[in-house]
């Protein structure tokens, strides 16, 4: 199996999901017993922590609540500290079929792709959001395809793999609050190739979901902005990939 | 011209701002550090309560009318200048609270893993 010679680690940010952490991880650890797997709990003030240690997961405690965003980035630093070739985010919620992993996997291994996107709009199966979110996240990915100029369907998906150099500019610098649209910038704007591919999502087995009712305006507001600012941050920069250092070394 | 009960009041106030200053200083209540930009703003405060004139002309140059009107104005500049520098830093130490939260996180896995190594 090419899979091997990869080490892949799986972060799974938690917040409050005692109710399907277990499931999460022992589903996780049956469908990909290669990989490994790195469970954040951001803080919680629920079990998952404790329940992390009875069940001995291999697990980060981070002692104040950051957000996802932190917490992704403390897997991103951790997987940069062990030398690992790709990581893969996972909600902690059950949401992402784990099944799917190898499709998120392969264009990485491939070398065709840095960044990848397990997309639920591709081939429109699964759980689907609710329309009024799928309108934010329309929204989002034309004002994406707008400042950088690709089209990525489904942009706030937290299911992601990236390669190596994105596992050291995601630990170097990782956006906060509502990090998944924001990050697809900072990737294109790196000069990465971001790819999508088709998974199917389910509604979540527990907890609840970070974006309320209430809060989709300001994270509508929130969003656009920092997708903005982050292109702005990087000014005009259409140069090839060569002009930055090319880690992988051979392509 | 700005009144001499007026130039009173602001030099006593100016005195008491740099006493407050120093007292929190001394009690380390403040970080010298954070403190030299208040310094600087009770520094420019005196300069303008003991030379009045430089504060009517520069007024004049911005095309204010009313000295008084001036005066309140560049005071809230001040605030807001002020107030964004702080905005700034407590944006810089959000940012290295959260390295060393996620450090900590790091070490504190290790350390269980270590834990767990010495007691097998």
């Amino acid at each position: 199996m090419k899979e091997k010679e990869h080490k892949v680690l799986i972060i799974i940010p938690a917040y409050n999901e005692a109710d399907s952490i277990i499931q999460v991880v022992s589903h996780m650890r049956e469908q990909a017993p290669w990989c490994d797997y790195l469970v954040v709990n951001d803080g919680s003030t629920d079990t998952t922590r404790s329940l992390c240690e009875q069940e001995d997961f291999s697990y980060l405690d981070l002692p104040i609540n950051m957000g996802i965003g932190g917490a992704v980035q403390a897997g991103y630093i951790y997987a940069y500290k062990n030398n690992y070739d790709i990581a893969v985010q996972v909600d902690g919620d059950g949401q992402h079929d784990v099944s799917y992993l190898n499709r998120l996997l392969e264009p990485i291994i491939e070398g065709e792709a840095d960044v990848v996107i397990g997309s639920r709009f591709l081939e429109k199966e699964g759980f689907q959001s609710t329309l009024g979110r799928r309108m934010g996240i329309n929204i989002l990915s034309a004002l994406i395809w707008l400042v950088t100029g690709r089209h990525i369907m489904d942009v706030t998906s937290g299911y992601r793999a990236v390669n190596k150099m994105f596992i050291k500019i995601y630990s170097e610098d990782y956006p906060m609050d509502y990090p998944e649209p924001e990050a697809i910038v900072a990737a294109i704007m790196h000069l990465g190739r971001v790819k999508e591919v088709p998974v199917q999502m389910r509604a979540r087995e527990g907890g609840i979901s970070s974006i309320t009712f209430k809060k989709s305006i300001y994270y509508m507001i929130k969003v656009t902005l920092a997708i903005l600012i982050c292109r702005m941050g990087y000014g005009i920069r259409r140069g090839k990939r060569e002009d930055i250092q090319n880690p992988r070394g051979k392509e | 011209m700005i009144p001499a009960t007026l130039r009173l009041t602001l030099i006593v106030a100016v005195i008491c701002y740099f006493v407050i200053i120093l007292y929190f200083l001394k009690q380390k209540a403040l970080n010298l550090k954070y403190t030299l930009l208040w310094l600087v703003a009770g520094l420019v405060m005196g300069i303008l309560v003991a030379v009045p004139e430089l504060l009517v002309s520069i007024i004049h140059i911005f095309g204010i009318q009313d000295n008084m009107n001036g005066l309140f104005i560049f005071a809230i500049g001040f605030i807001i200048m002020i107030l964004l520098s702080l905005t700034s830093i407590a944006s810089r130490q959000n940012r290295k609270i959260r390295t060393l939260t996620q450090e900590l996180a790091i070490l504190d896995k290790r350390v269980r893993e270590l834990e767990k190594r010495d007691t097998e």
